[in-house]
C-alpha cells in the first residue's frame, strides 16, 4: 500500500513572530522550522501501522523552496521511505493542493494524509481541496486511524463528540491531536538512513494564485497580569467574556 | 447575487454561533447590496427559521435528500456549491468549526473561489476584497486578499457581535445531487461526549494546587468546572500527595496542555508547572502570595484566598451563564 | 583405671592417629620424597593450568569488547591503586566493618608472600626431603623476611577471628545491604563458601606454623603467635609433629589451589580483580559521560549537509549504546567480575532508597550473569552469536534504568571503582537511539531542545530576558547592565569572563532570580562580563543523560561554534550541570574552556577582596548546605560554597549525609523532565527530610535544579515561608546588601 503524506514546514511553536517588507512577509530569520505538529503525529501513526506489520510505503511530500528539504529530511529520519519536494513557494492553499494532487496522480498512491492545519496560516484547507480536486472522499479532523485490510477505520472529531467512519480507498485524511499519542523521535539508524535517501524534486504545475496575504498584524503585546480585586469577581467574569472572549 | 451562509443545525435546532454568522453575513450583504441567504441540511422548525430572520436572513434553503446518509464532506459540499451557483452567491460563509472547516475548501475548489479561513473581522475593503484572518495560532493576524469572483469565508467563533436585523424569511426546499462515491467514507457510529472531559481535550481547565490544602476541598473546583464545562486538573505536588489522580497532573512532567482558558487556583507556578501550561491562551490565577511566579504568566489575577474567591466566582459565573 | 580429660582424650586420639598414619605412610611419604614432589608439581600444574584456562577465557572476552578509554595517566592510576585499593580508602568510609575488611586485605597481602614461598619451595622439593630444618627459599631476605612472616603469622589469627565474625554477621545478623532481589540463594551460599575457605586456609596456615615451631629447634622467620602455641603439640614425638606439619602444609597449599580456581566463578573474585580494576578505572571526574565519536560525523553532516560523506571505516558501531553484554566495554566486564556484592552502591542510591526498582548492584550483577550465560557462545561465534535474549530487557529493565538520577553516589561509594552509571547510561543510549523508546516526556524534552533550544517550550529569543530591567537594591535603583557578547564583540572589546546562564537559569522564574543576583555580584565586583543571550542554547546535558547523544552533540557543536567565534576562554555558570558538561564533555568536541562554578568564583572574589561580605544579615541564622551532585561528587567542589557561607557569620550545620555522601535532590539524569518511576517516596522528599533534621532557617544550595526540587520538598512539608531555600549567589547578595 502506498501513502502520500503532506509535510508542513512551519516555524517552531515558540518562535517569536516578526514580519518584514512592510509587514507583508513573515520574517524567517532566526526561525527554527519544524515539521508541522499534526503532520508529525500523522507520520508517527503511519509508521506505527507499518511497524505493526502492514505493508506501507510512505512518501513525504512538501511544496516549498529548497530550504524545506531539512524538514523533509527529518520526515525521512523518522522513517518515511521517500520524499518529494515540489519546487515552489506555497503562497496559496489552492495552488498547494493542486501540486499535491499532481504528485498523487503521478504515483499509484492509495491514500493521502495531511495535518489538520498548518500552524502558520492556520488554513486547514489543503486536505479538503486536494480531495475535491481529485474527486475523492475526505476525513477531516481525524483523531484515530487504522487500516483493516481493504478498508480504513477512522475517528473524527465532531461538535461535542466523535464519529467513527469506515473508508474505502482512496481518500484524504487530516490528522489532529490523538492521531498518534506522541510524535516519534528519529533514532540514529533513521538519521543515518535519511542521509542516503533521495529527495525527488518536481517542478510545479500551472495554477494561478487567487489569494494573497498582503499584510500582517501582531496582537497587542501581552500586558502584565491584570489584577482584579478579590471582592470583585464579577469584573473577572466580564473581562473573560468581553476582553479575553474565552467564556 | 447573494451572501450564502451555511448554517449548522443539531436535530433541527440552531446554535448561538448561527446568529453570529447571520449577523456577519448580513453586514456584508448590506455593504454589497445583496441578499442574505442560508443553507442548512435536514428539517428545521419554523420558529428556528424565524430566528434567522431576526438576524437578516431572507431565505432559508433546507436540503432534503434521502441520498444524504449522514455526514459526508464530499456530498454536503457538492450540494452547498449547487445552491451557491443557483443563488449566484458571491460570498459563501461558514463558521470556522468542524463543519465549516470540512466543507469550505471543497466548496472553494468547486466554485473556483478564493478561501479566507478563520476571518475575525468584516472585510476592510470589497474591491479589492481584503479581510483580516487569524494566523500563527493566535500569535498574529493577516490581511488576505481574494481575487476570485466568488469568495469563501469561515468566520472565527466569537469574532462578531450578534446584531438584530429583522426581515421576513421564506423557506425553500432543495434536493441537490449527491455525487457518486461520496459515501465511500461512511459514518458508522457517533458517540457524544458524555463522560467527564479529559484534561487534554478540554477547552477550559480548572486546576488546583497545594493551596487547596486537601482533597476534601475539591468540591468547589468541580462546581466551577461544571459551570464552565471545564475539566479539573492539578499540579504535581497535589498528585504526588495522592489528593488527585495522577492523570489529572498537568505540567512539564504530567500532561502538557493548551486550553483556551486555564484557571490556576492555589498554584504558585514552578517551572515544571508553567512549562506545561504556558500554551494556554488565557490564564487566570488566584493565589494568596502576590510574589508567586504564576502571576508572571497569568493574564488575569486575583490576589486572595481561594476559599474566599472560588465560591464567589462560582456565583458570578452561574449568574453570567444564566443571562447568556 | 586411668581417667582422661576430654582434651587429653582428643589429644591421645590425634597422636595415635597420626602415628598410625605415620607408620602406615612412612614408606610412601617420608621416604618417597620424589613421589610427593611429583605429586606437588602435578597439582601445581593442574591448578595453574585451570587458572590459566579461566583467565584466558576472560581475556578472550576482554579482547572481544570495546576499549573504554586509553589507559594513560599512569601517575593518577598508581595513586588510585595505593589510596583506593591498597589503603582501602573507600572501604574505610564505613569505619568499623571497613577496618575489619582492611585488616583481612592487608593480612592477605602479607600471607601471599609466604604462600608464594611455599609454592616455590614445593617446586624445588624442600618440604619433602625429610630435612627437619625444612629449608625456606626466601630466608635470605633476613629481617624483611622475618617481618613478613611475623606479619603473616599474626594476620592468620586475626583473619580467623575477623572472617569468623563476617560469617556470623552474614548468616545470623540481618544486614540490609546483603538483601535485595538481585541476591539469590546461590549468592549467599557462594559468600559462605568463600568465607569458609578463607577460614580453613587460615586455620591450616596457623596449624602449619605451630607444628613448624613445635617440631623444629631452629625455625626460619618469626612467629609471634604460633611460637606461643606450641604447647598443644607437647608430648608428641617429633616425627609426629613433622607429619602434622606436612599434613597442614598439604591442606593449606591444596586449599590455595582450590580457592584460586574457585574464585573466577565466585563473587569473591575481587580477591584477584580489585587491584587491576582500580588501576584501570576511569580517572575523569565522575559526572563526565563518555563521548560517542561514532555519532559526531552524523551530527556534523546534519549541521552542514555540504560536508563530504564520512568515510565508512567499517568501525561503525553495530549498535549505538548497549543492548547486550558484547556492546559494553571491557571495563564493564571487569567491573562485573570485580563486584563482590557488598551493596554499598545500592545502599546509597537515591532511587533505591525511595523504593524504585533500580539497584546499581543489580545492574553490575546482571552484566556478569548475562555474560556467564552468553560467554561460551561469544567465544565460539564472536559478536554475531545470538541466543534471542539480551541484557537489556531480559536482565536489566528500562524501568530500572530510567530511575537513575546520575548522581554518582554508587560510583563514589564503590570500594573497587566500579562505574555503574556508565553502564546505565550506555543502555539508555540504546533505548533512545536505537529503539526510540524513551519515556515520552523525554522525547518531548528533546524535541523542545531541538526546536527552541531549551527543555521547555520557551522561545529561544527570550533566553536573555531574565536580565531585563535589572537594578541593584539601593535607593537609586542603580541599573545593572548585563551586556551581550555580540554587542561587546561588535564594539571590538573584550571580556574577563563569560557568564553562561544555562536553560534552567534562563527560563525558570525562580532560578532567574539566581541569575539576576549573580549578575549583580559581577557588576558589584566590577567584573567585565557578558552573556550570549539568544545565541546561547541548551548545553545538551539532559539530552545526553537521556541517551540522546545525537542531540547532545548537535547542541554542543552549535554552542562551541558560538563560543569559539568569540574566542571565549573563561566561563562562569550557576548551573552545575552545565558546568560539568562544558568543562568535561565539550573539550572532546573542540570546546576547551576554563570553567568556573559561580560558588568558586564568588569565593575567589571574596578572597581577592573584590567583594566584602560585611553585614550581619545571617548572623544567628542556621544554614545547611545541600551539595549538588554535579558540583560535589561529580567535580569535587565541596569547599567553595561552604567558605562563602562561613564568611557570612551564619551558623553552618551539616546534614548527616553531606559532601561526597550527600543525597541527590532527585532532579538530575533527566528526572526533572519525566515522571518518577513507581516507588515509595520522592527523592526530593527524602532529601528535604535530611535538611529538616538539622532544623535550619535556610537551606542553601548552588544549583537551579536542586532549588526546584527542594522548594517542592518544603512545599510538601508545608514549611514554605518557615524554611527558606536560597542559592549561594542570593545569600551573597543579601550579605553584601546590594
Amino acid at each position: 500500500m502506498k501513502v502520500l503524506i503532506c509535510i508542513g514546514h512551519v516555524p517552531d511553536t515558540t518562535s517569536k513572530i516578526r514580519f518584514t517588507d512592510n509587514a507583508s512577509k513573515f520574517d524567517k530569520s532566526d526561525i527554527q522550522f519544524i515539521i508541522g505538529p499534526y503532520e508529525e503525529l500523522a507520520l508517527t501513526r503511519l509508521l506505527d501501522i507499518k511497524d505493526a506489520g502492514t505493508d506501507l510505503h510512505i512518501t513525504a511530500v512538501n511544496v516549498g523552496p529548497v530550504e524545506t528539504e531539512a524538514t523533509l529530511r527529518k520526515a525521512l529520519a523518522m522513517g518515511a521511505d521517500e520524499a518529494v519536494r515540489v519546487n515552489a513557494e506555497p503562497l496559496d492553499a489552492l495552488f498547494t493542493a493542486k501540486q499535491i494532487a499532481e504528485v498523487y496522480k503521478k504515483g499509484t498512491y492509495d491514500f493521502i494524509v495531511t495535518g489538520k492545519e498548518s500552524i502558520d496560516y492556520n488554513g486547514g484547507q489543503v486536505d479538503g481541496m486536494i480531495a475535491e480536486i481529485l474527486g475523492i472522499p475526505s476525513i477531516p479532523s481525524a483523531s484515530k486511524f487504522e487500516i483493516m485490510g481493504s478498508v480504513a477505520k477512522a475517528e473524527r472529531e465532531i461538535d461535542g463528540g466523535k464519529e467513527v467512519v469506515e473508508a474505502a480507498f482512496p481518500f484524504v485524511i487530516a490528522a489532529q491531536k490523538g492521531f498518534a499519542i506522541d510524535p516519534r523521535i528519529p533514532g540514529m539508524r533513521g538519521i543515518m538512513a535519511a542521509r542516503k535517501k533521495e529527495i525527488l524534486v518536481f517542478e510545479p504545475s500551472e495554477q494561478a494564485n487567487i489569494t494573497k496575504i498582503i499584510h500582517h498584524y501582531l496582537p497587542e503585546a501581552k500586558s502584565a497580569c491584570k489584577k482584579v480585586a478579590a471582592d470583585n469577581v464579577e469584573e473577572l467574569v466580564r473581562l473573560l467574556h468581553e476582553e479575553a472572549k474565552v467564556i | 447575487m447573494s451572501v450564502l451562509i451555511y448554517i449548522d443545525n443539531k436535530d433541527g435546532l440552531l446554535k448561538k454561533s448561527a446568529f453570529e454568522l447571520a449577523s456577519y453575513g448580513f453586514e456584508i450583504a448590506k455593504n454589497t447590496n445583496v441578499d442574505t441567504l442560508a443553507v442548512t441540511f435536514g428539517e428545521i422548525a419554523d420558529e428556528q427559521v424565524k430566528l434567522l430572520g431576526k438576524y437578516g436572513v431572507k431565505k432559508v434553503i433546507k436540503i432534503i435528500n434521502p441520498q444524504l446518509l449522514g455526514f459526508s464532506a464530499q456530498a454536503y459540499s457538492s450540494v452547498i456549491s449547487e445552491v451557491a451557483l443557483k443563488e449566484s452567491a458571491k460570498i459563501v460563509l461558514f463558521g470556522n468549526n468542524f463543519d465549516g472547516r470540512a466543507f469550505s475548501p471543497r466548496v472553494a475548489v468547486k466554485l473556483n473561489a478564493g478561501l479566507a479561513p478563520a476571518v475575525v473581522k468584516l472585510p476592510s475593503s470589497y474591491t479589492p476584497f481584503i479581510v483580516k484572518k487569524r494566523a500563527f495560532s493566535g500569535k498574529a493576524f493577516a490581511d488576505i486578499e481574494l481575487s476570485s469572483e466568488i469568495k469563501v469565508l469561515t468566520l472565527n467563533q466569537n469574532s462578531f457581535h450578534i446584531v438584530e436585523n429583522p426581515v421576513d424569511t421564506t423557506v425553500e426546499t432543495f434536493a441537490g445531487t449527491v455525487p457518486a462515491g461520496a459515501y465511500a467514507v461512511k459514518p458508522i457510529e457517533v458517540t457524544i461526549n458524555s463522560e467527564k472531559l479529559s484534561v487534554t481535550d478540554a477547552e477550559i481547565l480548572v486546576s488546583g494546587g497545594r493551596g487547596l490544602k486537601g482533597p476534601e476541598n475539591w468540591g468547589m473546583l468541580e462546581e466551577l468546572a461544571g459551570i464552565l464545562g471545564a475539566a479539573t486538573c492539578c499540579s504535581r505536588p497535589v498528585s504526588d500527595l495522592g489528593w488527585r489522580p495522577h492523570y489529572e497532573h498537568v505540567g512539564q512532567t504530567g500532561k502538557v496542555v493548551a486550553p483556551n482558558l486555564y484557571i490556576a487556583l492555589g498554584i504558585s507556578g514552578a517551572i515544571q508547572h508553567l512549562a506545561g501550561v504556558n500554551g494556554s491562551k488565557v490564564m487566570v490565577a488566584v493565589n494568596t502570595d502576590v510574589e508567586a511566579p504564576i502571576f508572571e504568566a497569568a493574564d488575569y489575577g486575583i490576589v486572595g484566598d481561594v476559599f474566599d474567591v472560588v465560591p464567589k466566582l462560582n456565583q458570578a459565573l452561574k449568574k453570567f451563564k444564566e443571562s447568556n | 583405671m586411668i581417667y582422661f580429660s576430654e582434651h587429653e582424650l582428643q589429644f591421645l586420639f590425634l597422636q595415635r592417629y597420626t602415628e598410625s598414619l605415620y607408620s602406615h605412610f612412612k614408606h610412601h611419604i617420608i621416604f618417597n620424597a620424589m613421589v610427593s614432589h611429583l605429586f606437588f608439581i602435578a597439582s601445581t600444574l593442574i591448578a595453574f593450568g585451570l587458572l590459566t584456562y579461566s583467565f584466558l577465557r576472560i581475556f578472550k572476552i576482554i579482547k572481544l569488547l570495546r576499549k573504554p578509554y586509553s589507559i594513560s595517566n599512569f601517575g593518577e592510576r598508581v595513586k588510585r591503586l595505593f589510596t583506593i585499593a591498597i589503603a582501602q580508602e573507600k572501604i574505610l568510609r564505613f569505619p568499623l566493618i571497613g577496618l575489619m575488611h582492611a585488616l583481612v586485605f592487608w593480612g592477605f597481602l602479607m600471607i601471599t608472600f609466604g604462600s608464594g614461598e611455599m609454592v616455590l619451595d614445593g617446586i624445588i622439593g624442600t618440604p619433602f626431603d625429610n630435612n627437619p630444618l625444612n629449608d625456606r627459599l626466601f630466608k635470605f631476605f633476613g629481617t624483611v623476611y622475618n617481618v613478613l612472616i611475623a606479619g603473616g603469622d599474626i594476620f592468620a589469627y586475626t583473619i580467623v577471628i575477623l572472617v569468623g565474625a563476617f560469617l556470623v554477621r552474614r548468616i545470623f545478623m540481618h544486614i540490609k545491604r546483603f538483601t535485595g532481589v538481585e541476591l539469590r540463594h546461590r549468592d549467599h551460599k557462594d559468600a559462605a563458601i568463600a568465607l569458609s575457605l578463607i577460614l580453613l586456609l587460615m586455620v591450616s596456615l596457623a596449624g602449619m606454623n605451630i607444628a613448624y615451631n613445635a617440631g623444629n629447634e631452629n625455625v626460619f622467620g618469626v612467629y609471634p603467635i604460633s611460637s606461643q602455641l606450641t604447647g598443644i603439640f607437647e608430648g608428641m614425638q617429633t616425627h609426629t609433629v613433622h607429619t602434622l606439619e606436612l599434613v597442614f602444609w598439604w591442606t593449606h597449599i591444596l586449599l590455595i589451589f582450590f580457592f584460586a580456581n574457585y574464585l573466577p566463578y565466585s563473587k569473591h573474585f575481587h580477591v584477584f580483580m580489585s587491584l587491576p580494576n582500580v588501576y584501570l578505572s576511569r580517572t575523569e571526574p565522575l559526572s563526565k559521560m563518555t563521548n560517542m565519536e561514532s555519532v559526531t560525523g552524523e551530527v556534523k553532516l546534519m549541521l552542514d549537509p555540504s560536508l563530504p560523506e564520512p568515510q565508512s571505516k567499517g568501525d561503525e558501531p553495530e549498535r549505538f549504546g548497549m543492548k547486550d553484554v558484547e556492546d559494553g566495554t571491557w571495563k564493564y566486564y571487569l567491573d562485573s567480575l570485580t563486584c563482590t556484592q557488598c551493596g554499598r552502591c545500592t545502599s546509597v542510591c537515591p532511587a533505591n532508597q525511595t523504593g524504585k526498582k533500580l539497584s546499581p548492584r543489580k545492574v553490575v550483577l546482571d552484566y556478569r550473569r548475562r555474560m556467564e550465560e552468553k560467554m561460551s557462545g561469544l567465544l565460539k561465534e564472536g559478536k554475531k552469536f545470538d541466543d534471542k535474549k539480551s541484557l537489556l530487557g531480559d536482565y536489566t529493565t528500562a524501568e530500572e534504568l530510567w530511575a537513575c538520577t546520575t548522581c554518582n553516589a554508587c560510583a563514589q561509594e564503590c570500594p573497587v571503582s566500579i562505574d555503574q552509571p556508565s553502564m546505565i547510561l550506555e543502555m539508555r543510549r540504546y533505548i533512545f537511539m536505537e529503539q526510540s523508546a524513551a519515556p515520552s516526556l523525554l522525547n518531548s524534552m528533546c524535541t523542545n531542545i531541538e526546536n527552541n533550544g531549551a527543555p521547555w517550550q520557551y522561545s529561544a529569543a527570550d533566553r536573555g530576558k531574565w536580565a531585563d530591567n535589572l537594578t541593584l537594591n539601593d535607593e537609586a535603583k542603580t541599573p545593572v547592565k548585563v551586556p551581550l557578547m555580540s554587542q561587546i564583540a561588535a564594539a571590538g572589546k573584550n571580556i574577563d569572563i563569560l557568564f553562561w546562564v544555562g536553560s534552567a537559569s534562563s527560563y525558570d522564574d525562580r532560578a532567574k532570580k539566581i541569575s539576576r543576583d549573580f549578575a549583580k555580584i559581577l557588576h558589584h565586583a566590577k567584573i567585565n562580563f557578558a552573556i550570549l543571550g539568544s545565541e546561547e542554547s541548551d548545553s545538551g546535558d539532559n539530552a545526553k543523560r537521556a541517551g540522546n547523544e545525537f542531540l547532545f552533540q548537535m547542541q554542543a557543536l552549535t554552542n562551541i561554534e558560538v563560543l569559539n567565534s568569540y574566542g571565549i576562554k573563561k566561563i562562569v555558570t550557576c548551573d552545575p550541570h552545565d558546568f560539568n558538561t562544558l568543562k568535561n564533555e565539550y573539550p572532546e568536541l573542540g570546546g576547551i574552556y576554563e570553567l568556573i562554578h559561580h560558588t568558586q568564583y564568588i569565593d575567589e572574589l571574596i578572597n581577592l577582596d573584590l567583594i566584602k561580605v560585611t553585614n550581619s544579615t545571617f548572623s544567628g541564622k542556621t544554614i545547611t548546605y545541600h551539595d549538588p551532585c554535579y558540583l560535589g561528587r561529580g567535580n569535587g567542589e565541596y569547599n567553595a560554597p561552604r567558605n562563602i557561607l562561613k564568611s557570612t557569620s551564619c551558623t553552618l550545620t551539616e546534614m548527616h549525609r553531606n559532601k561526597s555522601r550527600a543525597l541527590c535532590c532527585g532532579a538530575g539524569g533527566t528526572q526533572m523532565f519525566k515522571e518518577s518511576e513507581p516507588g515509595t517516596k520522592e527523592v526530593y522528599e527524602l532529601r528535604t527530610e535530611d535538611a529538616l533534621e538539622v532544623q535550619p532557617n535556610i537551606i542553601a544550595t548552588a544549583c537551579p535544579l536542586c532549588m526546584t526540587m527542594l522548594t517542592d520538598g518544603i512545599k510538601m512539608k508545608e514549611l514554605t515561608g518557615e524554611v527558606q531555600i536560597l542559592d549561594i549567589a542570593e545569600i551573597t547578595v543579601k550579605a553584601l546588601g546590594i
